[in-house]
């Protein structure tokens, strides 16, 4: 029996492996290496597919000088991707829930724009601490605010990811307890709770993907303003 | 909650960067460029030896 609805975000260690490693190491056998020949699968084409389009449209806002950034952001969609989705599925693990994962991937990402716009370009960098057009008594005033809202974006972007996984994995659960309780006493409200349920799963898969994206996409932003 | 106990942070962030910069790019790459890119000087394209795959 469940002590907590909290325990399913336990690390847990079986045979003294901790099964975050497994769910890490893993899951990327679901993604072939294309050869050079010309032969192809549905499962290589459409991953391809799906790679370009996205590198594609994920780097059409950027400058020329962010496009080395391409195969990393890409990376990073595939790996919150595929780590969100079969986090889903029953009796697996979600290292993505994992606030130390998270920011784990949030900081350093977040760090490395900052500095290459600090680096490359302190001045455009430093300007982005002030919006255009303000009044001159509000300066002040916003440099500081906009200072914390830097500071404070790897924080965002790593408890974002945790604290809707970590919602949606809840609720998940909340209502399949719910479904097993009330059938015996009520089997019509029980069936009604399995639709919600069923339509609530759709839902945490289209926020498993959504996630994932976001968080590229916001990297991708930070990095666009420093390249 | 246990999803916010940092525990053992130091090896989830060395062991999921290390999948993150040796497995996956290698994967993206195989995808994004499936033929390795020859320098615009190159006099001939080297063809690879082909045979049936199987």
């Amino acid at each position: 029996m469940m002590v907590s609805f909290f325990d399913q975000f336990a690390s847990p260690s079986y045979l003294g492996i901790p099964l975050i490693a497994i769910a890490i190491a893993l899951p990327w056998v679901l993604y072939p290496t294309s050869s050079s020949r010309w032969i192809n699968n549905r499962l290589i084409t459409i991953q391809g597919w799906f790679i370009n389009r996205f590198t594609n449209q994920l780097m059409l806002p950027l400058n020329v000088g962010g496009h080395k950034w391409a195969l990393l952001l890409a990376s990073l969609m595939i790996f919150l991707i595929t780590i969100n989705m079969l986090g889903l599925l029953p009796y697996t693990f979600t290292p993505t829930t994992q606030l130390s994962l998270n920011m784990g991937f949030a900081v350093p990402l977040w760090l490395a724009t900052v500095i290459i716009g600090m680096r490359n370009q302190p001045t455009v960098a430093l300007g982005h601490l002030l919006p255009e057009g303000t009044p001159i008594p509000l300066i002040p005033v916003l440099i500081i605010i906009e200072t914390i809202s830097l500071f404070i974006r790897p924080l965002a972007l790593g408890v974002r990811l945790t604290a809707n996984l970590t919602a949606g994995h809840l609720l998940i659960q909340l209502i399949a307890t719910a479904v097993f309780v009330l059938m015996p006493m009520m089997p019509t409200v029980a069936i009604l709770t399995a639709t919600v349920l069923f339509l609530l799963t759709l839902l945490e898969v289209a926020v498993a993907m959504i996630q994932a994206y976001v968080f590229v996409l916001l990297l991708s932003l930070y990095l666009q303003e420093n390249v | 909650m246990p999803q916010l106990n940092p525990g053992p942070w130091f090896a989830i962030l060395v062991f999921s960067w290390l999948v993150f910069l040796t497995i996956i790019p290698t994967k993206i790459l195989s995808h994004i460029s499936p033929n390795e890119p020859t320098p615009v000087s190159a006099e001939k394209h080297k063809t690879e030896s082909w045979d049936w795959p199987w």
